[in-house]
């Protein structure tokens, strides 16, 4: 279908004026533009432009949110230049990591990892949060290597690596050594996490391995609630992973 | 080592043979479903088996979570149902259901030894459950047996006999209804009737002509909830044998047959050829469910008994039992030409009685109307009294209009009071004329000493709701 971006100039203009409160009903044609463009690769990629200018520009906060919710649906490496440089800006980080964390594009990836380096705090849980979401496993090394440092950061790296689930992932989490605590905790949960992955992908023995080495970790007379839930946990996968009358 | 046999040394080839021959003899037969089960599971089922004697309750949990979703297979159901004889009571229930949720048949033979031989009630109850869910035909009489049993056994075995599936465990539970005491026999026929087991219509009506009180209402129970025009004249027949509670309970399951959507014109044509074809002594036991059915059909009937003054009586009594609103204008006429003071008492009952009642057959303003004419016609304050607290099922506010005066009246302010406190229990009525409400309750508050009414009273100026207590 031929598209002619003309007609769209006006509600564009309409998003680069609006701000929360006014009249949404202009940005009813760009949501029917966004859905219209599947499968129109010119029309996509105008698209994709023009919101990009909006995120770029000097539109208000809503406008670039908008936009930014629209890249996500269909952006591609083309966005990933206009949105990796708000990553660190605290105002515009959010949208921009929900956008980049859904353009499926290896690019996308490397600017969050990227971005993991150089911000701090909540905007690093973020990160680690979209790095888990993308299931990304080139940030294993990144991620194992936040393991030892502050607790936060930590618990919210294990509990990535248990997501990404890959035997490197796997691995990363069985050699840390964390003190008991939240940090300690998030990581049983997340071999646990991964020890449920590699069962339902078929790898029964690694599986096992893990479950068993978590079970092991609580021993035979656990004392806390959640000490017993976890060897619950463990002593269920065991025995899923023995039964092979039962798919995966 | 050499290979033997009872008469010496074989040669290889010879033991080669006789291997053959011994595989194919008997390999066949031990080659079961079993000997088809990896290492890796045998020893998850051995796992298991060795959790369930765990003294740890989340390991045993564990074990029961696998027993429930895991280990398929009716070789690891047989196995873990051989460890329920090794088990405390409390373990064994446990595991039933755990195995019930299983839902493997091959549970069944285990289940039945424990339901006939455990000691505890607890895991019996929990035996017949599991034979209710997963049973065949075969274990039908295991579950009729527990009828016999005392509480949660029986209770199962109850639910057991609604749920336990297919065509032959219909037919076996319709032969048990017609074998064993009377108490189990009724048992087993409420159990039909909660299957709403068509083809145990025959059966259903055999057992309402028994000699047996109880296993005549348990029929006429069931006949009440899917009879039709073919089991009236049943139905009649177990009316025509019965008195006092059973009358009564026969005559509203008939009504009911006649005024279910499905088949009520054809039943209570049935009926009412009955009733036609019965000598007098017959007609006065069949009338009552007959007026309780209602109809242009009965009401010609009562209208040739009003008309005559020796069956009058009768007539009157029928349209007493008149099952709605539609007999209001025949009421107020005869109310209005009574002198006898009883024919008046039990007209006024009658108009009382319905003109609140919730079947559409009159809209809330004419159900007012018609409580305000019968109002005009009480004299004694017990039947005003009625009106009053019949009128709160009209959840208008013309209705609490109607109502509020009479707390003024120091002779029926408390009923009074009882009608205007329920009509404020709904909020939308009360929120809607709060200003009213609320002087109203207020008044309530400086006329009642009744400590509930006046918990409500405080509750709904609170803009609060109010628990109605269940009725036993």
């Amino acid at each position: 279908m031929a598209y002619d971006h003309i007609p769209l100039d006006d509600e564009f203009k309409a998003l680069a004026a609006f701000d929360w409160g006014a009249d949404a009903a202009p940005l009813a044609k760009l949501d029917a533009a966004v859905i219209a463009c599947h499968g129109d690769a010119a029309l996509t990629a105008d698209l994709e432009r023009r919101f990009g200018e909006i995120v770029t520009g000097k539109a208000s906060r809503a406008a670039k949110e908008y936009a930014c919710r629209k890249l996500s649906m269909i952006g591609t490496a083309a966005s990933v230049p206009v949105l990796a440089p708000r990553l660190a800006d605290p105002a515009e980080s959010h949208m921009a990591r929900f956008a980049l964390e859904r353009i499926p594009v290896p690019a996308a990836g490397d600017a969050i990892r990227n971005a993991l380096g150089s911000v701090s705090g909540d905007l690093a849980i973020g990160m680690i949060s979209s790095l888990a979401n993308r299931r990304d496993a080139a940030s294993v090394k990144p991620l194992a290597a936040l393991l030892g440092g502050d607790a936060k950061l930590a618990a919210a790296a294990a509990v990535a690596l248990g997501r990404i689930a890959t035997p490197d992932a796997a691995a990363a989490l069985a050699a840390a050594k964390p003190q008991a605590g939240p940090v300690a905790d998030a990581v049983i949960d997340a071999r646990l996490a991964c020890a449920d992955a590699f069962l339902a992908a078929g790898d029964r023995e690694a599986a096992s391995t893990i479950y068993r080495s978590v079970a092991a970790t609580v021993g035979d007379a656990p004392k806390t609630h959640r000490s017993r839930a976890v060897r619950v946990a463990a002593q269920s996968g065991l025995l899923a992973c023995l039964d092979d009358t039962v798919a995966p | 080592m050499p290979v033997t046999s009872q008469h010496g040394p074989m040669s290889p080839t010879t033991a080669l043979i006789t291997a053959l021959v011994l595989t194919s003899l008997i390999v066949p037969q031990i080659l079961t479903a079993a000997d088809a089960i990896s290492a890796s599971t045998r020893q998850a089922a051995d796992d298991v088996v060795s959790l369930l004697g765990s003294g740890d309750a989340d390991l045993r949990a564990v074990a029961l979570d696998a027993i429930r979703h895991g280990l398929k297979g009716d070789w690891a159901t047989r196995m873990v149902a051989d460890q329920l004889a090794s088990l405390p009571p409390s373990r064994q229930a446990a595991l039933l259901l755990a195995l019930a949720d299983r839902g493997d048949a091959a549970a069944l033979p285990a289940a039945a030894q424990v339901a006939a031989s455990a000691s505890s009630a607890e895991v019996r109850a929990a035996a017949v459950q599991l034979i209710g869910r997963l049973g065949g035909p075969a274990d039908v009489a295991v579950l009729v047996t527990s009828l016999s049993a005392d509480g949660p056994q029986r209770d199962a075995a109850r639910r057991g006999l609604v749920e336990i599936a297919g065509p032959d465990a219909a037919a076996a539970i319709r032969a048990a209804a017609a074998t064993g005491s009377p108490a189990t026999r009724a048992a087993v026929i409420d159990a039909l009737a909660e299957r709403r087991d068509r083809a145990a219509l025959p059966v259903l009506v055999q057992a309402a002509a028994d000699g047996d009180a109880a296993v005549r209402q348990a029929a006429m129970r069931a006949l009440a909830r899917f009879g039709g025009p073919n089991e009236i004249p049943a139905m009649v027949q177990s009316l025509l044998k019965a008195s006092g509670d059973e009358q009564r309970a026969a005559e509203l399951a008939i009504a009911s047959v006649c005024t279910a959507a499905r088949n009520a014109g054809p039943s209570t044509d049935v009926l009412i050829d009955r009733y036609q074809a019965a000598d007098e002594p017959s007609r006065s036991k069949l009338l009552p469910a007959l007026a309780r059915v209602g109809g242009p059909k009965v009401m010609v009937i009562v209208d040739a008994m009003l008309a005559d003054p020796a069956r009058r009586p009768q007539g009157l009594e029928a349209l007493s039992k008149w099952p709605d609103a539609t007999v209001k204008d025949r009421l107020l006429d005869l109310l209005g030409k009574a002198d006898d003071p009883q024919e008046k008492d039990l007209l006024l009952g009658t108009l009382i009685r319905i003109a609140p009642l919730p079947d559409n057959k009159l809209n809330d303003r004419e159900k007012l109307d018609l409580l305000v004419k019968t109002m005009a016609l009480c004299e004694r304050t017990e039947d005003k009294a009625r009106i009053l607290e019949r009128a709160n099922a009209i959840r208008t506010i013309e209705t609490f209009r109607f109502v509020v005066p009479y707390l003024d009246d120091p002779a029926l302010a408390e009923p009074a009071c009882r009608s205007v406190v329920e009509l404020a229990h709904h909020q939308k009525l009360r929120d809607a004329n709060k200003d009213e409400f609320t002087k109203a309750l207020d008044r309530v508050l400086g006329i009642t000493t009744n400590e509930e009414l006046r918990e409500r009273v405080a509750r709904y100026k609170a803009g609060q709701t109010w628990d109605r207590k269940k009725k036993n």
